[in-house]
């Protein structure tokens, strides 16, 4: 790690763990302090519970506001015709994106033996689920006739209707569903030594028994260890494809379509980087509160907030040359429709919007060229709130703007969010951190085996050494 | 079918709660309920065929009535679809010589007024302030022990009726039944009618309308007459109009003076801005230039009517050599009238009579029309208290009339009102006794628009509610007065039948409706002397109050679709607006929608302004038509009554009141609005989807406007014409002549696409923009309106009141007239130029052949069908909306709510509404998308019919419901594929494109080009 500050401790020879390389956790002496310190944060507190109840809360208003919509019909949302999709398929690209951060950090940062995602990936991976659970409700809720939606799924039945294989949005279906299953499957598997871990703390037996079905009676042998990492090693190869594929295949949803703005062949990888960027923002959202609260300063340390902050700042970057892109595009391109839409994002109707994205997910995000604010928390936190806010943003540039401007002038028109818009879009977070909230207390949010990794091996015997705190 | 009197007692029946759905669920009972058993439904439909079926008369089979519209003067022929008796739709008759065919919106919206859910369903008498429910049968005896009291205290020569004014023997029998109880003619009130213009006919072609011909003309000068917008006999009118302009070479010029480019104005070539009230001077002086004769100080007229000196002495050198011209007068200024006899003057002088104005081939719509100045003086008797009795049938002049002259106030003083209104409007609100009249398609009656021609109005169906025609209840009454019960025929049936020959004369003439013979002669309206006053009162600004060319004065304002339908210059609906030229509002600081108040010496009036570029600075227009307080649940606070704004004052020479001209004050006041309009930009921004040439250009074989930056491949990698619906990778190697290969148009593919490809073409020479195409959409096709207040959302809405859904873009209209003015800027922004041209087009599915919406869709809700039509099946929609966000022509419409379902607010057709709805079109749910089908419905019953019959469908067989309505007859429907159609030859018009071609997207809707005739190129033509 380029930028560590301090050097670390000499611990000696290491046991060779690439994967794990380049990461130092000094204030992490023994297994038993992991144990202790990380199942420690499983017990229930009066701010979790709180927490959990306003989460419930914005998901009753989300429920609410959704029986509401089916009942009454589309209308109730802000829909103004051609802006036929709005505050939805925002808030569904938006969650997909947030999803890719996690298989990133889980996935190919593991291919590629970056250490520091260590203490952040079962955060991540946890954080990918349940946005591609929030996610995939959106594209039901935006349905017209929502109770029709199976009708996407190509299921055998006598009439021979089958999906329509030429629409991004049947492509949408199979993504979805695909990186739903991988995302469970990676995360549960990477778990495994966690929930034997677990197993064997317990004491409620009806628990015990649970945790040891769900840890398939993990029994800590070297056969296990090796299929164990094999099986982790394939999962993570397997959705490595899918970081670069799922957010292509959403983008597909705009750029096979005719709409100005829509209709180019950057958006693949432009959604791609975007998505990265969204999920490093809504890492960094959730797992420096976590860090701070759970008291685990030491397990995901400076070191690990200034190497993902890196990650954020090159993502930033690309999302940014791609805007830039995009800009030149439609100017170079010479099609007057596209050259009238951009100028009405960036300077028109919507120039409050475009301007609340280029400022949040290029100019501020600068910032981090800055090693202090790197290794500041509480900059990064509110960074990170910005960068939340951007990337909804940026959705909302590119679908609602593009729909407002087209080809036929006669039907220009302007959009604005109903309270529907906005109780469902809290619903979603309402839903999401619910699942997060829960799973925090159930499961460890740190990767227990791993971290046991890199403790030093010549401090395993803690008595040796008097203990740990 | 029949209708007499007798049928009451069913009509009463069917009044009553119990309606009849529900009474033959009931009889549907017994056994349904062994049907019910394991059937989900709770509730009970059965179908019952008629016990005693009407002879001709097939289930699913459409019967055809002909008849005559009553809904403006001008008595055009129509054709109703009935379907197992009730009217579902209105067309023109083809057969009728006054429309040929064609209808305007107003008309085919009549069903509207027919099924209107606020229409009276039974007798209703004033008892403790109230109207309540009673029956015929007091009703009548109510009526007649007044009667027979007035007659015998003689206070019936004072009695006032306002009829209004109608074609035919009704008004003559009118009289004929009041002379019989002592009372004075009636009053035939029409807050339409161009009183001016009708002086002035009289006056110098001795009738009171003559024939224009449009066609022979090589000139239209039209002095603030609005033939497009109402003024006179519409459809007639436009129809003549539009085969003049299709002519394109050798079509005339066509010039506007007024002090607004209303419909009639923007599709003239040249617009001279005269301000209001001057019109007299200016045709004066162009007459006097034109024929040298009396004083032709043409700049000093020009410099009074604020208009440029050259423009008119361009003008008068243009009607100097353009022979034989057209020369029309209008105006509702004060001095109109004279105005109108000055052009008429001139178009003798120039010997256009018996060329362009043909008296002898005149109309008789407008004979036996009362003045206004009639009315107020009747209004002016009532406030005084003398009048004992008065009646109104039809007319609204507590509406229609102006403010000043406080017609509800002089009528409430009488003491016995009656109404035969079948509509709760504002008058018959008054009125202490009312006995609700037929509608049109309810009952009996003639008309004779042409000398010598009868057309008859007959009963298409069993009426609606407990009503009785008018002239049946006179006959009724009448009959209980021994004196008079000779006189009066059995009922007024027998009374049409004796002008044709008696019953067999009516059966024979019926299939047609059209007969010779005339009707009894329009009584001679008493004459009432005009009052002037003046017109002038206070204020910087000139006030033009014109006639929605949608609602008229007023009687549209109760039918949805015509309240939905944008009016065709403003593109406002379910709005009343002050319009103000964009230079005015800056001065005064107002922006679009900002609330303005007119103040003039008779009234003010608040409303949000509209910034219109065709309109003088100097000059504020309000339309008429909206701002009732009562009429129904549509009309009922909707808008504001631009009447209020007027004084009493006249025009001396015809008593027509005066609507322009008055000076107003305008400020600016608090409050915004939104304005209910389907416009989004005004402009077309080179876009191209308007496109048009100049005559010249046409002459020089150029094909006009380049809007695109690339062209598109339709030209080179396409068959000719329109024959291939799909895109060139199914076409084989069909561009090279010597290949075999010829992919899906090898004449023996089994997709059969070869063979047909149903399209469209459009000409834009010919449309004006009056929209009733879109009219006739949302008859055929079961189009719910959504502006009315309670069809938005219900919890928290963010837009409210009238049109709270059009202002969210979410109108249904399949088919809608864009309206481009091709100016370089937003129009808030525009100096005043009278010299822009404005641009119609009427904008539906395109049908592609490469469609952007079909591959889009997950469920295959969207495809294309072998025949080349774009295909929506509403059954697979699950609403993902991914096909309007495909389509550059932003067509498809999606159900925001369940229009179609009768227990939501958002209902569109609240009983009996819905009994007009198509049987052969599905009523669409919530959440489904849905757009222009090319009437699908319309090609499969003609391709059945052809295949029952054992034929191919014959060219040109039928055509779909635009098509069939446009009174411009700008729209040719058919098979591209088949050389025999019309629109086969019509896509190789040199005229003709495609919108946004270089797309790619091949529609299957060609436009031609519309073509303009500027002033120089005009000239050239004369010089030639």
């Amino acid at each position: 790690m380029a930028t560590l500050a301090q050097p670390g401790p000499d611990t000696g020879p290491m046991r060779p763990n690439i994967a794990k390389a380049g990461l130092q956790l000094p204030a992490v002496k023994d297994y038993a302090q992991v144990d202790r310190e990380i199942m420690g944060t499983l017990h229930p507190t009066r701010g979790w519970f709180i927490l959990l109840m306003v989460s419930v809360a914005c998901l009753g208003v989300g429920a609410l506001s959704w029986i509401y919509q089916i009942h009454e019909g589309l209308g109730v949302a802000g829909y103004a015709p051609p802006v036929m999709w709005g505050v939805y398929i925002v808030t569904f690209v938006f969650w997909i994106g947030i999803g890719h951060a996690g298989t990133l950090i889980s996935a190919i940062l593991y291919l590629f033996r970056a250490g520091f995602r260590t203490t952040i990936y079962r955060c991540a991976e946890a954080m990918t689920v349940f946005a591609v659970m929030t996610a995939g409700l959106f594209p039901i809720i935006h349905l017209g006739r929502p109770w029709k939606f199976f009708w996407l799924l190509p299921y055998p039945n006598w009439r021979l209707l089958w999906p329509n294989f030429k629409s991004p949005l049947v492509w949408d279906v199979f993504a979805i569903l695909t990186y739903l299953t991988i995302s469970v499957t990676f995360l549960f598997v990477g778990l495994l030594p966690d929930l034997a871990t677990l197993r064997d703390a317990e004491k409620n037996p009806f628990r015990k028994r649970i945790l040891g079905a769900l840890s398939f009676g993990w029994r800590n042998s070297e056969n296990e260890w090796r299929h164990f990492a094999r099986a982790y090693l394939f999962l993570a190869a397997f959705s490595t494809p899918l970081v670069l594929s799922v957010h292509s295949i959403v983008s597909f949803d705009f750029a096979m379509a005719l709409v100005p703005g829509w209709h180019t062949t950057i958006f693949a990888p432009y959604f791609v980087a975007g998505a990265i960027f969204s999920g490093m923002g809504m890492v960094y959202t959730i797992i420096i509160p976590i860090r701070k609260f759970f008291k685990l300063e030491h397990y995901v340390t400076l070191n690990v907030m200034d190497a993902g902050a890196k990650l954020t700042l090159f993502t930033s970057m690309v999302v940014g040359c791609a805007y830039m892109v995009e800009y030149f595009i439609a100017w170079y391109g010479g099609v007057p429709a596209e050259q009238d839409y951009f100028m009405n994002r960036v300077f028109g109707q919507w120039w409050w919007a475009a301007w609340i994205m280029l400022t949040c997910n290029v100019i501020l995000p600068l910032s981090l060229f800055s090693q202090k604010l790197r290794r500041n928390p509480t900059w990064l936190w509110i960074l990170s709130l910005f960068i939340n806010l951007g990337m909804w943003y940026e959705r909302f540039v590119i679908v609602v703007p593009g729909l407002s401007h087209e080809f036929e002038p006669w039907q220009w028109t302007g959009y604005v969010p109903t309270f529907i818009d906005m109780g469902i879009l809290i619903g979603s977070f309402g839903w999401f951190f619910m699942w997060f909230l829960l799973f925090i207390k159930q499961l460890p949010v740190i990767a227990i085996s791993e971290v046991k990794e890199i403790v030093p091996p010549r401090l395993k015997e803690a008595a040796s050494h008097g203990g740990g705190h | 079918m029949s209708t007499d009197s007798n049928n009451s007692a069913i009509a009463d029946a069917i009044a009553a709660p119990v309606k009849r759905r529900d009474f033959l669920k009931a009889v549907g009972v017994g056994g349904a309920a062994a049907a019910a058993v394991g059937c989900y439904s709770d509730q009970v439909e059965k179908l019952i065929p008629y016990v005693a079926s009407p002879d001709e008369t097939v289930p699913g089979v459409s019967t055809y009535y002909a008849s005559t519209c009553r809904e403006c003067a001008a008595g055009c022929g129509i054709i109703v679809e009935t379907r197992d008796g009730r009217a579902i739709k209105i067309e023109g008759n083809p057969a009728h010589p006054v429309n040929r065919g064609a209808l305007c919106g107003r008309g085919q919206a009549a069903l509207q007024g027919l099924y209107n859910p606020d229409r009276f369903r039974s007798p209703m008498k004033r008892q403790g302030g109230q109207l309540v429910a009673t029956t015929w049968d007091d009703a009548i005896s109510t009526l007649s022990a007044r009667l027979a009291e007035a007659k015998k205290n003689g206070s019936a020569k004072d009695a006032v009726f306002i009829n209004q004014h109608e074609q035919g023997s009704f008004p003559a029998f009118l009289d004929q039944w009041l002379a019989g109880f002592g009372m004075p003619g009636h009053i035939a009130y029409d807050a339409e009618a161009p009183l001016s213009a009708i002086a002035a006919n009289k006056q110098v072609y001795g009738t009171s309308w003559p024939g224009y011909d449009f066609n022979a003309a090589r000139l239209i000068v039209s002095f603030g007459a609005d033939y497009l917008d109402g003024w006179g006999l519409a459809v007639p009118q436009q129809l003549a109009f539009a085969d003049a302009r299709a002519k394109i070479d050798g079509a005339p010029r066509v010039v506007y003076i007024g002090a607004r480019r209303s419909l009639t104005g923007i599709n003239s070539d040249t617009w001279i801005p005269a301000r209001p009230g001057t019109l007299q001077q200016l045709a004066e002086a162009i007459a006097a230039a034109v024929t040298g004769r009396g004083n032709a100080d043409l700049k000093g007229a020009a410099e009074r009517s604020g208009v440029d000196a050259a423009a008119v002495e361009a003008l008068v050198a243009e009607i100097k050599s353009a022979k034989p011209s057209l020369l029309m007068a209008g105006g509702q200024g004060p001095d109109a009238t004279a105005a109108a006899v000055a052009v008429n003057e001139l178009n003798k002088a120039l010997g256009n009579v018996g060329q362009t104005v043909k008296p002898a081939e005149g109309s008789l719509a407008f004979d036996g029309l009362a003045s206004h100045a009639a009315l107020r003086d009747a209004a002016e008797r009532m406030a005084a208290g003398r009048v004992p009795i008065a009646f109104v049938r039809g007319a609204d002049p507590a509406h229609a009339a102006p403010g000043a002259m406080k017609f509800a106030d002089a009528f409430a003083k009488v003491p016995f009102k009656v109404s035969f209104s079948t509509y709760p409007d504002d008058t018959t609100q008054l009125c202490d006794l009312v006995l609700p009249d037929h509608h049109s398609l309810e009952s009996w009656g003639d008309a004779e628009p042409v000398k010598g021609t009868l057309s008859l109005q007959q009963p298409t169906m069993d009426p609606v509610f407990s009503t009785r025609a008018t002239a049946d209840v006179l006959i009724a009454v009448a009959k209980a007065d021994p004196a008079l019960s000779a006189k009066f025929p059995a009922n007024y049936r027998a009374a049409v039948a004796a002008r044709v020959g008696g019953n067999a004369g009516l059966t024979a003439a019926l299939p047609t409706a059209i007969a010779h013979g005339s009707s009894l002669p329009a009584p001679s309206q008493k004459a009432a002397a005009p009052k002037g006053g003046d017109a002038a009162g206070q204020g910087d600004y000139f006030l033009q109050v014109y006639q929605s060319p949608v609602l008229g004065d007023g009687r549209g304002a109760n039918k949805p679709w015509l309240q939905e339908l944008p009016d065709p210059v403003t593109k406002i609906a379910w709005q009343t607006v002050v319009e103000l030229h964009p230079e005015t509002a800056r001065k005064l600081s107002v922006e679009q929608g900002d609330h303005v108040t007119v103040t003039t010496a008779a009234g003010s009036l608040t409303a949000p302004a509209y910034l219109y570029i065709g309109i003088r600075p100097d000059t504020v227009a309000v339309a008429t038509g909206r701002g009732h307080t009562e009429f129904g649940r549509y009309a009922r606070g909707c808008g504001s009554n631009a009447m209020g704004l007027l004084g009493v004052a006249e025009d001396m020479r015809s008593g027509q009141a005066v609507l322009a001209g008055t000076r107003a004050a305008i400020a600016k006041a608090s409050g915004h609005s939104k304005i209910v309009t389907t416009e989004g930009s005004a402009r077309q921004h080179d876009r191209g989807i308007a496109q048009a040439i100049t005559i010249d250009q046409f002459r020089a074989g150029e094909t006009g406007e380049h809007p695109h930056v690339f062209a598109g491949q339709a030209s080179t990698e396409f068959l000719p014409g329109l024959r291939s619906p799909v895109a060139n990778d199914a076409q084989g190697d069909l561009g090279d002549p010597n290949s075999a290969k010829k992919g899906q148009y090898d004449p023996n593919h089994w997709s059969g696409v070869a063979k047909r490809r149903w399209a469209m073409v459009v000409d834009l020479a010919r449309c004006t923009g009056c929209s009733a195409c879109v009219t006739a959409c949302y008859a055929e096709n079961n189009i719910p309106t959504v502006g009315a207040p309670w069809q938005g959302p219900r919890l928290w809405p963010s837009d409210t009141g009238h049109g709270a859904n059009i202002l969210r873009g979410r109108e249904m209209a399949w088919l809608r007239l864009e309206r481009y003015f091709e100016i370089d800027r937003e129009p808030k922004d525009v100096e005043f130029n009278p010299a822009f041209d404005t641009r119609v087009i009427p904008m539906m599915c395109q049908h592609c052949g490469n469609a952007p919406c079909e591959p889009v869709c997950p469920v295959y809700a969207t495809y294309h069908s072998p025949d080349g039509l774009n295909v929506q099946v509403y059954n697979r929609c699950v609403g993902t909306r991914y096909c309007s966000n495909g389509c550059p022509y932003k067509v498809r419409y999606f159900n925001w709510f369940g229009y179609g379902e009768p227990n939501r607010s958002q209902y569109a057709f609240p009983e009996p509404l819905n009994w007009q709805l198509n049987p052969d079109v599905t009523v669409r749910g919530k959440g489904v998308m849905e757009k222009c089908t090319f009437c699908l419905q319309r090609i499969r019953e003609a391709e059945n019919r052809a295949k029952l019959e054992g034929r191919e469908v014959k060219p040109d067989e039928f055509t779909v419901a635009c098509a069939q309505a446009c009174p411009s007859k700008a729209i040719t429907f058919g098979d591209a594929a088949d050389e025999q159609w019309a629109v086969a030859r019509m896509v190789d018009d040199k005229r003709a494109y495609h919108v946004f071609e270089e797309l790619n997207t091949y529609t299957a809707v060609v436009y031609l080009r519309k073509v303009n005739h500027p002033a120089a190129a005009g000239s050239a033509a004369e010089a030639r």
